[in-house]
């Protein structure tokens, strides 16, 4: 193909990508980069400058920690391929146009603005003790007294509890990603497949998907990080009973008071999103875009 | 009409129904129960719908100290987080996906890396910075925080954005006679607008419902969560219904004025062409 | 249309980053945070202050860790915005160097005559030389029961001089009635289950809070936990205070903080009775919660934040509260008021506790400085293990036991009451 004087003028910029993401850099760093810095040394050093590992032993032999580190995965594992299933499911759904779609995306969207607080509080409301689903099957007389979704006899209920409400509050995300993506997908690729008499599940497999891969790496990658980072509904549906990472780490902060153990967990956190992060990067690598 | 193509749309419609109905049956339930005279939430069973329609609580909520400044402020420091955030992160989005760069995958990871730090383990470091700073008890401060925050999802999003504008587009209007800045106002920036807006809906209610570093960086000037949080979260469950409902509503109202911005491709150049 | 949103942006800006001058007084507390009494405070009790002296005062609620981090923090920055703080003696241990020493304003308050502060709580808020806060207000933990519930105690025992072993029977026997269970101890990740276990059950077992931590009687009392859990409502692990439970009758008999049972007491005085918590074999554990007032040394304006304290420990603003929102007073001239309504009777359940003959007092364990947290959890940690996970007691005990006397070890925290009476 030959070159064009634009793509030249271009090619030639090479210090503007520079400017770019300098402001960005320039405002983590003030903000952020020395803090959390400084955090992450305190997992290996004590408060007088010496270097240890007594913190990362303290955690690892903690009494939650196996049932942390294994609760948070597992959440991570069932959640977040669930709602990236849904949601996808759904912006197709949503980009086959039919009358009334606008109105269900906006539906499917409103979970986005709330916060995980109300979130927690909402489908702790149902699934209590006398909430309303008890109530509601009692009313219909299924049941002759209240089951107890939330206890620790049952750790199975409070996980599919955590679930729904978390695949409830944060699919939306995803999907206005995918929605968005989906739009910028130009309908001649979907046209040229089906001249080619591809059928609509090849031409989904094909054509849709690899063209969305931005859109799915940036979905996947920010919903590993949040469910990570997940606390709030966790805590709200399952107390005590399940404890994961990030509610690790903000106890041994806020109510064990100790800093050290707690940076620990925070560099363990930040290790696993990490290398999830690389592993999207790398295998749902975009094609590049050639002229 | 078929009678094969009336039975897809059926299908079709349920699933839109029963999809629809997951998401609002939970808001329903929890409107429902803020406006439940409080000693009715108490009864077994609790009654779906309520015997009366109590104002009582929320009217409380709504005159107790702080709510309606509180409100206020979120709005503030979200629509702040908003602005800069897109002012500095888009650019750097576009970059990512524009230019193959030396360091383009460190400095993607790196950004990264910044939000996988769970941001409550930095109270103290982040009070005491913001004393010296002169932003401790300022929105302006709340604000810079979640735009921290809010910032590595921006760059990230843009970026998918931007590489989905094909490159030919703009180097044909540079072509033209456009000058570089001009392509990408002209050109790449309307294109990208429906992802921009998801981009913008993101940061608004990371910033709308962040209520960490707005309780601990703000004393007197509290944002919305931040004060249901502290004068809620031990108070009776009528309250906390009334305040988890009046939380929700903004966040409605929000999300229906985005939504014409997210739907504006819908029907336009590219999809007629 | 593009400068009009510059504008308003630049207008945002700028609202946004102005402080407003503050020459009002900012008293945080993590008592009487609740939405209901924050506003009692605001709209009844500090008013006739304010129009005494002039002084405004801005009453905002905290979360303990929330104030803690931002008293240390300020402390830290050397410029503060809190003039005074309200919080509980085990809090205060944690960030006490941060506090000023009110030597001088308590030797000026006993001064004026009209006052008693009770000598034991002003010997609490004395750390090191200093005195770190002034008592402010007391609360207890009691048992609450729906009057339902007492059909089902029985007949032999008297439910103001309750054991344990009644309070097993008694749910026992409603279980078996009524096929659930109907006794409520808050063990959410923000209930106040670790005073329960090293206020309560242990000097009710052992006699001391720490002293017999892995000693035959502690198994005897986890063996005694592990069997009454079976009639504990299964939603306990969830549950960070008592008052919905018990209103909602999700539970019939609850053990917990009374500011965390107070709101159904009062919603429903005819339907519960306030009952002292159980006695074990070694005596009735209970422990003192005192509230206090202090001033943190970064504070904007100390003069008017004493004030403030004077007018708090007043015989009629000590009353005021007891009626107003149910903590009793730390001045002996306001000791006979008596509440209405429901406060009163959950003041007079607290008042058959006070004056019960077998009354074990603990204090929590002071000199642990930050490291109280740690101690919590030890107990919270050995209940998980015990009574949730099933693991063998003496196991449990030994570990946990040696991160406690590691604890005292490494920070040469004095023995507690009432573990130094024992020999």
């Amino acid at each position: 193909m030959p070159r064009t004087p634009a793509l030249r003028s271009l090619a030639s910029e090479k210090a503007l990508p520079y400017w770019l993401i300098l402001p960005t850099i320039a405002y983590v760093a003030v903000f952020f980069l020395v803090p959390v810095v400084q955090a992450l040394l305190l997992a290996f050093r004590t408060q007088d400058g010496q270097w240890t590992t007594r913190f990362l032993v303290r955690m690892v032999q903690d009494i939650q920690f196996v049932s942390a580190l294994r609760f948070t995965l597992l959440l991570l594992a069932i959640i977040v391929p669930l709602q990236l299933v849904t949601a996808l499911f759904i912006a197709l759904l949503v980009n086959t146009r039919f009358r009334g779609s606008r109105t269900f995306l906006y539906i499917c969207a409103i979970p986005l603005g709330i916060s995980d607080l109300a979130a927690g509080l909402i489908w702790f409301s149902l699934f209590t003790q006398h909430g309303y689903i008890n109530s509601f099957l009692y009313g219909l007389g299924i049941i002759e007294r209240p089951i107890f979704f939330l206890s620790a006899q049952n750790t199975g209920w409070v996980l599919g509890s955590i679930v729904l409400a978390e695949h409830w509050r944060a699919t939306a995300i995803v999907l206005v990603i995918l929605v968005a993506g989906l739009q910028m997908i130009s309908r001649d690729y979907l046209e040229a497949a089906e001249v080619f008499g591809a059928r609509s599940w090849q031409r989904l497999w094909h054509v849709t998907l690899p063209l969305l891969k931005p859109s799915l790496q940036s979905a996947l990658i920010i919903r590993t990080i949040l469910a990570l980072q997940m606390f709030a509904v966790v805590v709200a549906m399952g107390g005590r009973m399940v404890p994961v990472l990030a509610g690790e780490a903000y106890y041994w902060y806020y109510l064990y008071r100790n800093t050290n153990v707690a940076s620990a967990y925070a560099l363990l956190l930040m290790v696993i999103s990490a290398l999830l992060a690389w592993g999207y990067l790398r295998f749902l690598r975009p094609r590049e875009v050639r002229p | 009409m078929t009678f094969r193509q009336l039975q897809r749309r059926f299908l079709l419609y349920m699933v839109v129904v029963v999809i629809a109905l997951w998401v609002l049956v939970p808001l329903a339930l929890i409107a429902l129960a803020a406006f439940t005279p409080r000693l009715e939430l108490y009864q077994w069973p609790r009654p779906v719908l309520p015997s009366g329609f109590s104002t009582a609580t929320m009217s409380f909520f709504l005159r107790s100290y702080g709510t309606l400044t509180s409100l206020r402020n979120s709005a503030l420091v979200a629509l702040l987080t908003l602005g800069m955030t897109l002012a500095v992160g888009a650019p750097a989005g576009y970059a990512v996906a524009r230019y193959v760069f030396r360091g383009r995958e460190a400095f993607r990871i790196g950004i990264l890396m910044t939000r996988m730090f769970p941001t409550s383990l930095l109270a103290i470091p982040l009070i005491v910075t913001f004393i010296r700073w002169q932003l401790y008890d300022t929105l302006i401060g709340v604000a810079f925080i979640h735009t921290a925050m809010a910032l590595p999802f921006a760059v990230l999003i843009t970026s998918g954005i931007f590489s989905g504008v094909p490159k030919e587009l703009e180097e044909a209007a540079m072509t033209l006679g456009c000058s570089r800045l001009g392509a990408f106002v002209r050109v790449a920036l309307p294109l990208a607008l429906p992802g921009l807006a998801a981009a913008a809906m993101f940061t608004f209610v990371i910033s709308w419902n962040e209520v960490f570093a707005s309780a601990i960086l703000t004393v007197r000037n509290r944002t919305l969560p931040a004060q249901v949080l502290t004068s809620l979260e031990v108070a009776p469950l009528d309250f906390r219904f009334a305040g988890g409902f009046f939380m929700i509503i903004p966040a409605l109202i929000f999300m229906a004025l985005a939504r014409r911005y997210l739907f504006q491709m819908w029907g336009g150049a590219i999809s007629e062409r | 249309m593009r400068y009009l949103s510059v504008l308003l942006l630049a207008g945002l800006v700028a609202s946004a980053a102005t402080v407003a001058a503050a020459p009002d007084l900012t008293f945080m507390s993590t008592q009487m945070r609740p939405i209901t009494e924050a506003e009692w405070v605001r709209t009844v009790l500090l008013p006739p202050f304010t129009t005494e002296t002039g002084v405004p005062v801005v009453f905002l609620g905290a979360e303990e860790p929330e104030l803690t981090n931002r008293i240390l923090a300020e402390f830290e920055a050397g410029r503060g915005s809190l003039d005074l703080v309200g919080d509980l003696h085990g809090n205060f241990l944690v960030y006490y160097g941060a506090l000023k020493d009110l030597g001088a304003e308590l030797a000026q308050l006993e001064a004026l005559g009209d006052r008693t502060l009770a000598q034991s709580f002003v010997e609490l808020g004395r750390i090191g030389d200093a005195q770190v806060y002034i008592p402010w207000m007391q609360a207890t933990y009691v048992l609450v029961a729906n009057k339902k519930a007492l059909q089902y105690l029985p007949s032999w025992a008297d439910p103001t001089t309750l054991t344990y072993d009644q309070l097993y029977l008694w749910a026992k026997k409603i279980y078996e009635a009524t096929g659930e269970q109907k006794l409520g101890i808050p063990a959410g990740p923000r209930a106040l289950l670790h005073r329960f276990l090293h206020g309560y059950l242990y000097p009710s077992f052992t006699g001391a809070q720490v002293k017999k931590f892995d000693s035959p009687a502690a198994v005897l009392m986890w063996e005694y936990l592990k069997d009454l859990w079976q009639y504990v409502t299964p939603s306990a692990p969830l549950l960070d205070s008592m008052d919905t439970a018990l209103l909602s009758e999700e539970v019939w008999i609850a053990w917990d903080h009374t500011a965390r049972v107070k709101t159904a007491v009062m919603e429903r005085p005819d339907d519960f009775v306030v009952l002292p918590a159980p006695a074990g074999p070694k005596g009735r554990g209970v422990i003192t919660v005192l509230a206090g007032l202090a001033i943190p040394q970064t504070a904007p304006d100390p003069a008017s934040a004493y004030q403030l304290i004077e007018y708090l420990t007043r015989p009629s603003s000590q009353v005021a509260i007891l009626e107003g929102v149910g903590f009793f007073p730390v001045v002996t001239e306001a000791a006979g008021a008596v509440p209405t309504g429901g406060l009163k009777v959950l003041a007079d359940g607290v008042a058959v506790q006070s004056a019960s003959p077998d009354l074990l007092v603990s204090i929590i364990p002071g000199g642990l400085g930050a490291r109280g947290g740690e101690f919590n959890k030890v107990y919270l940690d050995s209940f998980t293990e015990i009574v949730i996970r099933g693991r063998p007691i003496k196991e449990v005990l030994a570990q946990q036991g040696a991160l406690l006397d590691a604890l005292f070890r490494e920070t040469g925290a004095p023995t507690p009451v009432p573990d130094v009476y024992l020999p």
